[in-house]
């Protein structure tokens, strides 16, 4: 699991242009939206794109993100139960 | 008469007629430029290349104008030419949809192939509540960006105008042209372009 938690931080960080963060700055427990990363509503969409291109899940319900990216931890936990490649 | 001036080319960056140092070039330099003078607006690493550009040489301009900033007003206007209007946005995001076996739509792409984005950046940032104009033409054309120009200042609103050429064909190859003026100074304005 530490493992895919570093990688998913790395594609994070490449895929949302968090220009000068390293892995080792998110923490994994902390929100990702709002007072974590302060990610927005264009990058969620872009975290969709990821999991489905790097992990093969297909969101169905797109409601679905606002509990799957609460954090990096939990992002990490449902794509390890439901990834396809 | 131009209250400020700023050119921003792959290798120079003149503001108000003096020629700012710098170390990089291309792409690099609109970084460079936003470490050096900004800073404080992570949003820029996230933009387009015509973004980037127009976000630098508008801070570099306001900088210079010295006014306080974000403090939200109507009475500026934002107006930008250009020839190829978000042609590197398109490429980008093409590039992501161009391969059937590798089709995933980058949404952050997606949302920055409109010319128009960056006078909304702008406009954001700064707080401005009055009109943004981005207009696509054949060429860099003085005689019909002041004609666009009047037409803005014909809005009794508008008393300035955060304007000029702002163009960009890929990363590494771009052309800022940009001014502000006031409605008083605007009779010299065709001149001054030239």
């Amino acid at each position: 699991m530490d493992e895919l938690i570093y990688t998913l931080k790395q594609q994070i960080i490449e895929a949302l242009n968090l220009e000068d963060m390293k892995p080792e700055d998110i923490d994994e427990n902390a929100s990702l939206f709002g007072e974590g990363l302060g990610l927005d509503s264009i990058d969620a969409l872009e975290l969709i794109v990821l999991m489905e291109k790097n992990y093969g899940i297909k969101l169905q319900d797109p409601s679905q993100g606002k509990e799957i990216f609460k954090s990096v931890a939990v992002m990490a936990d449902f794509i390890q139960k439901n990834r396809t490649k | 008469m131009l209250n400020h001036k700023v050119i921003i080319t792959p290798n120079e960056v003149i503001l108000d007629g003096k020629t700012l140092d710098h170390n990089e070039q291309g792409g690099a330099l609109l970084t460079e430029l936003y470490r050096t003078y900004v800073g404080d607006y992570p949003k820029f690493f996230k933009m387009d290349t015509l973004s980037k550009l127009g976000l630098v040489a508008s801070e570099l301009l306001l900088q210079a104008e010295g006014e306080p900033r974000f403090e939200a007003r109507e009475d500026r206007a934002v107006v930008f030419f250009n020839r190829s209007a978000s042609l590197q946005a398109d490429t980008a995001y093409q590039a992501t949809i161009q391969e059937p076996e590798n089709f995933f739509p980058s949404p952050a792409a997606f949302v920055y192939t409109l010319p128009n984005i960056v006078t909304g950046e702008i406009a954001i940032r700064n707080k401005y509540y009055g009109e943004t104009s981005f207009i696509v033409l054949p060429e860099n054309d003085p005689k019909i960006m002041a004609q666009q120009l009047q037409l803005a200042f014909l809005d009794t609103m508008t008393q300035s105008i955060l304007g000029g050429w702002l163009d960009c064909t890929d990363e590494n190859h771009f052309e800022a042209h940009l001014f502000l003026i006031d409605k008083q100074q605007f009779d010299t304005i065709e001149s001054s372009l030239l």
